[in-house]
């Protein structure tokens, strides 16, 4: 379809940039690593207490790099007013939104991936038999919060204060889907419970699938001036 | 002959103040017109929003007999805007931005075809350089570029002479006389008003809001 | 700016007394609860400010929803309208939550799932406000309004989801929803009461709602008068 095949130029247009100025992934890597490291020297003296707080800590990490991914991702449009040329083409406004979204999910889940395996040693949560199922709740969970800040990113980026405003006005909005996400993170780090993990998946596909219908209708809206 | 644009009680408003109000106007194809006004008066303005980039506050607006905003889409495929900030990708080549423009505007193209147009601007030596290096004019040139790779029937220029050199500029002289060649319908917001008026078959000014008519060269 | 029309002063007394005869209902006629004792009244009025409040949400909602269809300006003052009064019933509703609850729990809050949700949409609302307050041009500043609106109430019954499981391990896969805050229990003689509470509640919130639309109906008017640009355009033609 025409539509996806634009916003595959558009995912592919995004990463090139991204890989040229590596700016959301120095500022993801140096956060999540803080995160990381602040943290387990927080709670390093109790092997329990890393273990229980690993989930947190990798969703806490990745949220941070999501929040950055999505800011930077219309930052690039702004610069040179390349937004502006975007809506100009004879391209579904939406297309526009499928394209960051893309890049987005892209983003969170590749740091998802990496962060994994090392939350997981260094915070002392072995993944056991079903290590492949975080694989993805990491997909199904960055998928959601990619929805809603490539959404509230899209929102903003023509809004003074925007860099406050959109963790601001994600925040709430978030919640259920972070919950989710750690939650079934959690059964795959510590107790190992498939069971419990496939009803937090089946509710993050519920969030997935109705944030992303939501917002792909409204995107317009919000584009135009 | 059906109109190229027919604007009806157009207006624009932007918070408290109408950058322009009560437009009406009718312009048949193929014409050259010049659109002069001072800094803010609204010439800016009154493009973008024949381009659809700005909804019209009231009144309505056709661009080849497509409604500006019910067939917004259709009004895109046939207009070209070069804008004052030439919406380049900085991280990104010449080439790679020429390619990728052209990729959403639709435009089959081979890469013989891009580099001849490079050339055209006087770009080829700069195909691999990153637009951060550029200066204004050559990405001004980048911008024309993209400009005469799409065929468009409606152009709007928004001040094409900034930041070129006189060479630059002799090449949007050349362009502009082209487009009229190829029956284009052009309209140019220039401060630069007598460069721009040599090709001018009209001149519009817009002045405290609203749109009038100053000089008319040919018959209708 | 016009005078208040007759029908809305006679209907703001009917509700001013109304609202004494729910107070005297509550703290007077109404026998103690045979399990919370005295904090049955605090009931009355956190339950009855709790349904509107939603009530509102789901009415601001509405009318961004109308506003981005017909884009007619009055369903954006209206959706402003409900949402102020939605924000002001959600903190009433948290504030009585609290009253309630720290005589009753020991403490200030618990993490009860509709007090967390409630909390959830007044941050959501203020942020409706702020980015309100952001846009000035007035077609822009509605239509992206509209849409956080939409989104805030699409949010609602996640959120609600969350709230409910954030204590617990497992989803409930038979999934009740008990937003009442009735207890199954209760006699007659409270549901009357409380009821009755709520009508006036709601009927208060109308009064608001009309009250705050007037206003921001006549602010509209004057502002397109104070905008309009008198010019008469020439018809050109080449």
């Amino acid at each position: 379809m025409d539509d996806l095949k634009d916003a595959l130029s558009i995912f592919k247009k995004d990463l090139l940039q991204e890989w040229r100025s590596k700016a959301v992934t120095v500022a993801t890597v140096f956060f999540a690593s803080i995160v990381l490291m602040v943290l387990a020297f927080a709670l390093g003296s109790n092997d329990t207490v890393l273990k229980i707080a690993a989930p947190g800590v990798l969703w806490v990490a990745l949220a941070f790099a999501g929040i950055i991914s999505a800011a930077q991702s219309y930052q690039n449009e702004l610069e040179e007013n390349a937004l502006e040329q975007l809506l100009l083409y004879p391209i579904a406004r939406s297309s526009i939104f499928l394209g960051k979204l893309l890049a987005n999910w892209f983003y969170m889940s590749l740091l998802g991936f990496i962060l994994v395996p090392v939350t997981s040693i260094l915070f002392k949560a072995p993944l056991g038999s079903n290590w492949w199922l975080i694989l993805v709740v990491v997909l199904l969970g960055t998928l959601g919060f990619s929805i809603i800040s490539s959404f509230y990113a899209a929102l903003t980026a023509n809004l003074r204060a925007r860099e406050s405003l959109l963790p601001v006005l994600m925040f709430p909005i978030v919640i259920p889907i972070l919950q989710a996400a750690v939650k079934a993170s959690r059964e795959l780090m510590t107790d190992n419970n498939p069971a419990i993990v496939f009803d937090w998946l089946q509710l993050l596909i519920g969030f997935d699938l109705i944030y992303f219908v939501v917002t792909l209708a409204v995107f317009h809206f919000i584009m135009e001036e | 002959m059906s109109p190229a644009i027919e604007l009806e009680h157009l207006s624009r408003r932007y918070g408290r103040q109408y950058i322009f109000s009560d437009v009406n106007l009718i312009v048949s194809p193929a014409k050259t017109i010049v659109l002069k006004g001072n800094n803010g008066a609204g010439k800016t303005t009154f493009l973008k929003v024949l381009s659809t980039r700005l909804r019209p506050t009231s009144g309505s607006a056709k661009v080849f007999g497509f409604d500006i905003k019910k067939e917004a889409s259709e009004v895109r495929k046939q207009t070209a805007y070069l804008s004052v900030l030439g919406g380049n990708y900085q991280n990104l080549t010449a080439l790679e931005n020429l390619k990728f423009a052209l990729k959403l505007s639709k435009v089959e193209f081979s890469k013989e075809q891009l580099l001849d147009r490079l050339e055209h601007v006087g770009l080829i030596d700069a195909k691999n350089k990153m637009v951060r290096e550029f200066s204004s004019g050559m990405k001004k040139r980048l911008s024309i570029a993209k400009l005469i790779s799409v065929d468009a029937k409606l152009w709007l220029l928004d001040e094409p002479f900034a930041a070129l050199d006189s060479e630059g500029k002799n090449l949007v002289d050349d362009l502009i006389i082209r487009a009229k060649k190829e029956q284009r319908t052009v309209i140019i917001a220039s401060h630069d008003v007598e460069r721009s008026s040599q090709f001018a078959d009209t001149v519009l000014s817009i002045e405290d809001g609203s749109l009038k008519l100053e000089k008319s060269l040919n018959n209708g | 700016m016009p005078k208040q029309p007759m029908w809305l002063n006679v209907y703001g007394f009917v509700v001013l007394v109304l609202f004494l005869l729910g107070m005297y209902l509550g703290l007077v006629v109404s026998p103690p609860d045979a399990s919370m004792g005295e904090l049955i009244r605090m009931i009355y009025a956190h339950v009855a400010v709790a349904w509107v409040g939603f009530l509102a949400v789901v009415l601001a909602a509405l009318h961004s929803m109308l506003f981005l269809w017909k884009a007619n300006f009055k369903d954006d003052i209206r959706a402003v309208a409900h949402a102020e009064i939605a924000l002001v019933f959600a903190g009433l509703t948290i504030a009585s939550g609290m009253t309630w609850s720290k005589p009753t729990l020991g403490v200030f809050w618990d993490w009860d799932a509709k007090l967390t949700l409630t909390a959830l949409l007044a941050s959501l609302l203020v942020g409706y406000f702020i980015v309100r307050g952001l846009i000035d041009d007035p077609e822009r500043r509605g239509r992206i309004s509209a849409v956080v609106m939409i989104i805030v109430m699409a949010s609602l019954p996640f959120n609600y989801m969350a709230a409910k499981w954030f204590r617990t391990l497992h989803p409930a896969k038979s999934y009740n929803v008990d937003a009442t805050g009735l207890s199954s229990t209760m006699s007659p003689v409270f549901v009357k009461i409380l009821l009755f509470n709520v009508v006036v509640a709601a009927m208060i919130y109308i009064y608001f709602f009309i009250q705050r639309n007037r206003i921001g109906q006549q602010e509209a008017e004057l502002f397109e008068k104070e905008t309009e640009l008198d010019v008469k355009g020439d018809f050109i033609h080449v």
